[in-house]
């Protein structure tokens, strides 16, 4: 009742960026009226990772731990963070938009009775509940929402709030935690995770993102190289994902990622508006695009016309030699 | 093999949008099948075309918006329901509570759903529907399989995919990666005007829609804010790529 509670995400045995920054906000709206700040984190080495969160300040870190969050299942996720609602009663429950957190909102929702406002690029607390805006329309338009009730789950988009430190001594407390196998209902067959490094897209300050212009082993070798020379993530647009030439937890967009890094470079891309739904917010966004009308250069800062395949060269070395400068 | 689709009616987010005083002008004309829920019935039929069964699609949605579940009937959907409303303020939670009303004595295997709608990008009815039904789920799936009456889904996750066994009953939530929907045919599109449609209302299903009341409002639209176009660079391709380069590093410092 008195509580704003973060949700911590884990992925591989890390703290993904974007939850730390949803409760970095969180911290501010506790303060601004006169509640706790906690955090839960529901992982296999849970009691590990709450030593990362203290610099954000949570007054409480709620742990629940057990081999049933190895691997990614909705059931056991679904009912550690029903029970630790139940057991914690906050006012707020928020999350990090991100796959695994879209897949459990709508059932806790249910769960617990709230209301539930997804995605939110902005969010603030009310005497009724939250209010906040969120995208809609592949990101076309804002729309201005509210939801009235106690407790509200969000979940908000990367990227919206920045980190803010302010180190505390959080009590650590365990929940206690079990889930019988009948529980889980769906088992796990297999993981296939993407190969090659794993940039996480969602947090890398620079992208270099694939479009169907890029149609050949030559294309995507110079993308290689102009991300290696930036040391940028690649992305990629859903013409080059559902070909299968790029792995599809690379794809960028609606129904993909939402990313927001320093910098974008849009490579042969567009810019379908269900691609610019999810790279938009990007700080500096750079096109290289042949066709002088695409609609990728309405919101390009530095928009190159040409062809990628004697555009990329040329820039490739002269970042180089910058940087060796 | 029963499937039952839940499909929705949306604006087509491709056609301009006008906001004024807030509020949210679109062209009402250009209304379409979520393009989540289109790979939904196609997968659906493809399933039940390959291992038998049938799928029945299932709208909340006004009087108007049954031209669209005529298009899912003529993909090859064998029957459809219509639940009719004209409230246009329904959220998710409202949504998943009727649809939950309808399932509540109904008999199936699956439950398939859209990831999200194209137009609010919510993605919750799906989950919000699984959990009232106490139904196992999985959201996200980019590919079916049947395999000794579990469905086996190929789940994106955040960093990879997940290929889980899905016993029946129970509920998927489908992204649009996972296959092109078909364009109904003629021999399709006359054969759907045969189909069974039944219309029933919330309150046949014991839902006073007049007074659900709402815990999510939308209070108004904002346009996005705009994004200053810079500068578009055209000429000698090797001149152009140095400069932004250079422009990269100087005005940005980004290299
Ligand atoms: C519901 C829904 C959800 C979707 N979700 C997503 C999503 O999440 N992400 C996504 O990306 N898309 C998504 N899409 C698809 C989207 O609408 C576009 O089809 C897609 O983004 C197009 O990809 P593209 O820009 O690479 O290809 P195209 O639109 O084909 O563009 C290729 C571009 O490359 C340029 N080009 C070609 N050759 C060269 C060259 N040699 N040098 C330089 N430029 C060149 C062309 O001028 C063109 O502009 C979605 C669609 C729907 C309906
Ligand atoms: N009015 C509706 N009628 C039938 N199904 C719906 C309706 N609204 C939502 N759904 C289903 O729920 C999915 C997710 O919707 P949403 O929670 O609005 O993003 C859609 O893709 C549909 O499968």
């Amino acid at each position: 009742m008195n509580t704003i509670l973060t949700y911590i995400s884990v992925s591989d045995g890390k703290i993904k960026r974007s939850s730390l920054e949803v409760l970095s906000k969180c911290r501010l709206e506790a303060e601004k009226n006169g509640l706790k700040t906690a955090a839960l984190i529901v992982d296999e080495n849970a009691s590990s990772l709450a030593e990362k969160v203290r610099p954000y300040g949570p007054s409480e870190v709620y742990i629940v731990e057990g081999s049933e969050f190895k691997n990614h299942l909705n059931s056991p996720v679904l009912k550690a963070v029903s029970g630790a609602m139940n057991t914690i009663q906050p006012k707020v429950m928020a999350f990090a938009s991100t796959e695994n957190s879209k897949d459990i909102l709508g059932a806790l929702a249910a769960n617990q009775n709230a209301p539930a406002l997804p995605d939110m690029s902005e969010f603030e607390l009310t005497d009724k509940g939250v209010k906040g805006k969120r995208p809609v329309m592949a990101a076309k338009i804002i729309s201005r929402v509210e939801a009235v009730g106690d407790p509200v789950i969000i979940s908000v988009r990367s990227g919206s709030y920045d980190l803010i430190e302010s180190p505390s001594e959080p009590q650590i407390k365990k929940l206690d935690f079990t889930v019988t196998e009948k529980e889980i209902k769906t088992t796990i067959r297999e993981i296939l995770t993407a190969a090659g490094d794993k940039v996480d897209l969602s947090e890398a300050q620079t992208i270099v993102a694939a479009g169907r212009g890029v149609r050949d082993e030559e294309g995507r070798k110079l993308i290689d190289e102009l991300a290696t020379v930036l040391n940028a993530g690649i992305g990629a647009s859903r013409a080059l994902t559902e070909s299968g030439v790029y792995d599809p937890s690379l794809q960028i967009g609606q129904t993909g990622k939402v990313v927001s890094p320093q910098l974008y470079i849009a490579v042969g891309i567009s810019g379908a508006i269900q691609h610019t739904a999810g790279m938009a917010n990007s700080k500096v966004i750079v096109a290289v695009n042949k066709d002088p009308d695409a609609p990728i250069f309405d919101i390009t800062d530095y928009g190159i016309v040409g062809d990628l395949y004697k555009v990329l060269p040329p820039f490739i070395e002269e970042l180089k030699k910058l940087k060796s400068n | 093999m029963k499937f039952y689709v839940c499909i929705k009616q949306v604006p087509d987010v491709n056609a301009p949008l006008q906001i004024r005083d807030g509020e949210l002008l679109q062209d009402r004309d250009r209304m379409i099948l979520n393009a989540y829920d289109a790979s939904a019935v196609e997968e659906s039929l493809v399933l039940t075309e390959e291992h038998g069964g049938k799928v029945e699609v299932v709208m909340v949605g006004p009087d108007k918006a049954r031209e669209t579940l005529r298009k899912a009937l003529a993909m090859g959907a064998d029957n459809g329901t219509m639940i009719l409303t004209d409230r246009p303020d329904l959220d998710s939670t409202a949504y998943s509570r009727i649809l939950a009303a309808f399932f509540k004595d109904k008999d199936y295997d699956f439950i398939c759903c859209g990831k999200q709608a194209q137009d609010t990008d919510a993605g919750l009815t799906g989950s919000m529907l699984a959990e009232q039904l106490e139904l196992p789920y999985v959201s996200n799936a980019v590919g079916l399989n049947y395999e000794n009456e579990k469905l086996i889904v190929r789940r994106q996750g955040d960093a990879g995919q997940e290929i889980i066994e899905l016993p029946s009953p129970g509920l998927v939530t489908c992204s649009n990666d996972m296959n092109e929907p078909r364009i109904p045919n003629l021999k399709g599109i006359m054969q759907s005007k045969k189909k069974p449609v039944d219309s029933i209302t919330p309150e046949d299903l014991g839902i006073d829609i007049g007074s659900i009341e709402l815990s999510t409002n939308i209070l108004g639209f904002e346009e996005m804010p705009e994004r200053e176009t810079g500068k578009k660079f055209e000429g000698d391709p090797d001149e152009i790529a140095r400069e932004v380069a250079r422009l990269l590093d100087q005005e940005a410092g980004l290299v």
